[in-house]
């Protein structure tokens, strides 16, 4: 009988390793866009990557500038961040800590050794080094991670919630870049003309899916088809229709609920979503507001993972 | 690569034994003879080919992440616990006598405590003062009378032992039967030294340890107040605590739940955890948490961590805890001092481990002799443990003596005193010399107790003070450890 506490700890586990990971591949694309890039759009750039990352308050009030320095020490390493890298796989490690005895020896040893290298990186080396060498080791180590959670958990509730948790963490993100691009270039029209825009370029690298549009959509790069990809698409591993399905299969697995059905309201909430994933169309979403689609979209991502800890991790006890 | 170079380069060059009893040797350079392969094995390695071993060892011991945490700072932080390389080896003949003696002195403080909290009567028999058992703010008063699952009291005990050096017997240092830390260490050190340096182990024949779980965790199902499968969980104060590696651990290698306070609730006297399918009932506790914090409704009612309603569920015998409530008073250092007189009082038989030489400052005779000798003496507060408050006269200033003075005639009752031992050494690398050096050590093997024989794990934790001529082992004050083996056969 797994504890909610674990059940708990396992779901922020996989969240904070996705944080870490996505933080990382923002980073380094973009850092690498910049060095092709002429200055002038360089002061935009670097403040999306913070909107991005929700965290506009607390970086002005730490930093005045937001210059690629700043930035990557602010995102990569700064303790009064916590979200940063570093913070997030502080805390995978001390959440992996309280539940050791339940996650396997392997997992455990991956984790601990990657929150040491870690804490070994130095924002002045790494920065002199490139951030390249950084956010790679990120990267690669939470798809370690998954690779060892797979290959040596069992595939029961927990694994499950690890699942889960990952799915969930993805789709905010996905949703979030989306929102944020899109918002800049409300703001710069010109830039919907601009042809192979260098820009989306950056923006499909930073989530994996540049070569995907490539061989999807052989065309020119069009910011409509990148949304339809990113939100809708069935089987790009970071569409948020794909993560969607996730956590709706996870939390099905836990729950043991038929299809066509559900037991909680964390699962009614990401049935219902995933239904409008599937059946809504790039163009009638555009239509309506891609904005307002994607607001609405994080407050359910929100609301989804409020009520699996409602459902699991906190439920009321009466005595 | 270099060819070894004779003496010079030898790890042992220089090794002075001094005025103690070395474990490793009976004469400088002349090995015990249970100590003849491994003096061969060191003594024939060049310094680099050492601290390979060294470095492969400290790595095995951060991936795992085997690390206690130091409070004196401030800020918890989380250290390795220093891990020597040079085993502690016990001869066969020699292990055979501590074991004897340590079953005999668990079963004794096991008779006492179910006689103090019964019967008492060895107070009626003025064996032991009763004042001073009132006096102790481990004794439970309110654990009067309740009858604890089997009679079982110390299902667990670390005893610490040392060996004089002026008589090369092993003494009792003191009984730790509340919740003694350290066996993870005994078998997380045997599992890396098997791993980094397993040519040592060749032709050697050392007893192994590693059924230390299945034989706790068979003595806590035998507890369990309901027929049928019983659920066991390992109850700890959290991952700030210095000893959550052990704690997690332990349960990891028994298979059962780690839990922390948040995650039980009692209702209607029954304890449950809670779990992602609701509640489920918990029939026996393994609490790494003391007595005071169990519960706040009971005990603290500050305290974060316990279960509030655990102690009704455990009176109304729904639960069953180990150890049991109000150890501590046989942890008492006052106390400490009448285990042999318990001996002879409960079993009828002579202490075959002895004790330590000790006054006990609430008697006025003794504590004159102390205050006329505290330069000579160490004097520790009756209820701590871990090396906290404590004075070693001859490491001590002028000003440390006179400010333990205060505080030893404002409070008597809660200090003893005894000579300084002179502990025994046994070689550690010192890093600093980089040579093997004397350091002295201790032993504290854990003894589980079934309700009927008492089962000791080969050998147990040696800890060892690192620095040199220092005589704390403490983890906590800068010491180390080292693998222990018991070795099969007569040598």
């Amino acid at each position: 009988m797994m504890l909610s506490r674990i059940a708990d700890s396992l779901f922020w586990i996989a969240r904070y390793m996705e944080r870490a990971e996505h933080t990382a591949r923002l980073l380094d694309v973009n850092y690498h866009m910049l060095l092709e890039e002429a200055q002038q759009s360089y002061q935009v750039r670097w403040d999306a990557i913070i909107t991005i990352s929700a965290a506009q308050d607390l970086f002005f009030r730490i930093y005045n500038d937001a210059n690629p320095r700043n930035v990557f020490e602010f995102l990569g390493f700064h303790e009064g961040n916590p979200n940063s890298v570093a913070n997030c796989i502080h805390r995978v490690r001390e959440n992996a800590r309280t539940i050791r005895d339940r996650i396997s020896r392997e997992m455990w040893e991956d984790i601990n050794s990657l929150y040491h290298r870690v804490k070994d990186f130095r924002p002045e080396t790494e920065l002199a080094a490139g951030p390249h060498r950084f956010c790679n080791e990120i990267k690669f180590a939470s798809y370690q991670f998954h690779g060892v959670a797979d290959d040596t958990l069992p595939h029961d509730e927990g694994w499950h919630f690890l699942q889960a948790g990952r799915a969930l963490e993805r789709a905010e993100a996905t949703a979030r870049i989306v929102d944020v691009e899109y918002h800049k270039l409300l703001e710069s029209p010109s830039a919907l003309a601009e042809p192979d825009n260098h820009q989306w370029m950056a923006v499909l690298k930073s989530v994996a899916a540049y070569e995907i549009y490539r061989r999807e959509y052989y065309s020119r790069i069009d910011p409509q088809r990148v949304a339809e990809l990113l939100v809708l698409h069935p089987r790009h591993p970071r569409s948020i229709r794909l993560n969607i399905a996730a956590v709706k299969s996870s939390l099905r697995a836990i729950s043991g609920a038929q299809a066509g059905t559900y037991a909680n309201e964390a699962e009614r909430l990401t049935g219902k979503l995933h239904d409008v994933l599937i059946y809504d169309r790039i163009e009638e979403i555009f239509q309506r507001g891609l904005h307002s689609f994607l607001t609405e979209l994080q407050k359910t991502c929100w609301a989804i993972g409020a009520e699996i800890a409602r459902s699991y991790f906190y439920y009321a006890v009466a005595s | 690569m270099a060819q070894a170079q004779p003496s010079r380069e030898n790890l042992f060059h220089d090794y002075d034994t001094g005025a103690f009893f070395d474990e490793m040797f009976s004469a400088p350079q002349t090995p015990r003879p249970h100590y003849a392969r491994i003096f061969e094995e060191f003594a024939g390695m060049l310094p680099d080919q050492f601290a390979q071993y060294r470095q492969l060892a400290d790595f095995a011991f951060l991936l795992q992440g085997v690390t206690f945490t130091v409070y004196s700072d401030g800020q918890g932080t989380e250290r390795l616990f220093p891990f020597d390389l040079v085993p502690r080896i016990l001869p066969r003949p020699e292990w055979d006598h501590i074991e004897s003696g340590l079953a005999q002195r668990v079963l004794a403080l096991n008779l006492f405590l179910r006689d103090v909290y019964g019967p008492q009567r060895i107070l009626k028999d003025r064996k032991i003062p009763r004042s001073l058992l009132y006096s102790s703010r481990h004794f439970h008063r309110d654990m009067i009378g309740l009858e604890v699952p089997r009679g079982i009291y110390t299902h667990v005990a670390g005893i610490d032992l040392v060996r004089d050096s002026k008589t090369g017997d092993f003494l009792v240092l003191e009984d730790n039967v509340r919740t003694p830390s350290g066996v993870s260490y005994v078998l997380e050190n045997r599992m890396v030294m098997t791993r980094t340096f397993p040519r040592a182990f060749q032709n050697q024949q050392v007893l192994p340890i590693h059924h230390y779980p299945a034989e706790l965790c068979q003595i806590l199902r035998s507890l369990a107040p309901r027929a049928g499968n019983p659920v066991v969980v390992v109850l700890t104060p959290g991952i700030y605590n210095s000893a959550y590696f052990e704690h997690s651990f332990l349960a990891q290698q028994m298979g059962v739940e780690l839990v922390e306070g948040r995650d039980l609730v009692v209702d209607g006297d029954v304890v449950y955890m809670k779990t992602i399918r609701g509640l489920t009932r918990v029939d026996v506790i393994y609490r790494r948490l003391d007595d005071e914090y169990l519960d706040p409704l009971a005990f603290r009612p500050d305290s974060l961590l316990g279960v509030p309603g655990l102690i009704g569920a455990y009176r109304a015998g729904n639960v069953a805890l180990a150890n049991a409530i109000g150890n501590g008073i046989a942890d008492d250092k006052a106390v400490y001092a009448y285990v042999p007189e318990f001996i002879r009082y409960y079993l009828g038989q002579d202490p075959i481990l002895h004790n330590v030489e000790t006054y006990i400052c609430s008697n006025p005779p003794h504590l004159s002799y102390v205050l006329d000798h505290l330069p000579d003496l160490v004097v520790k507060a009756v209820g701590e443990s871990g090396g906290y408050g404590m004075l070693i006269g001859p490491a001590s200033s002028k000003e440390a003596i006179e400010e333990f003075r205060v505080s030893l005639k404002a409070d008597p009752r809660n200090y003893i005193a005894q000579p300084v031992i002179s502990l025994s050494r046994c070689p550690a690398y010192d890093t600093a010399g980089g040579l093997m050096a004397g350091r002295h050590v201790d032993l504290r093997p854990y003894c589980l107790f079934n309700g009927e024989s008492v089962t000791i794990i080969p050998g147990g934790l040696t800890r060892v003070a690192l620095k040199a001529g220092s005589l704390v082992v403490n983890s906590s004050q800068g010491g180390g450890s080292k693998d222990t083996w018991v070795l099969r056969g007569d040598v």
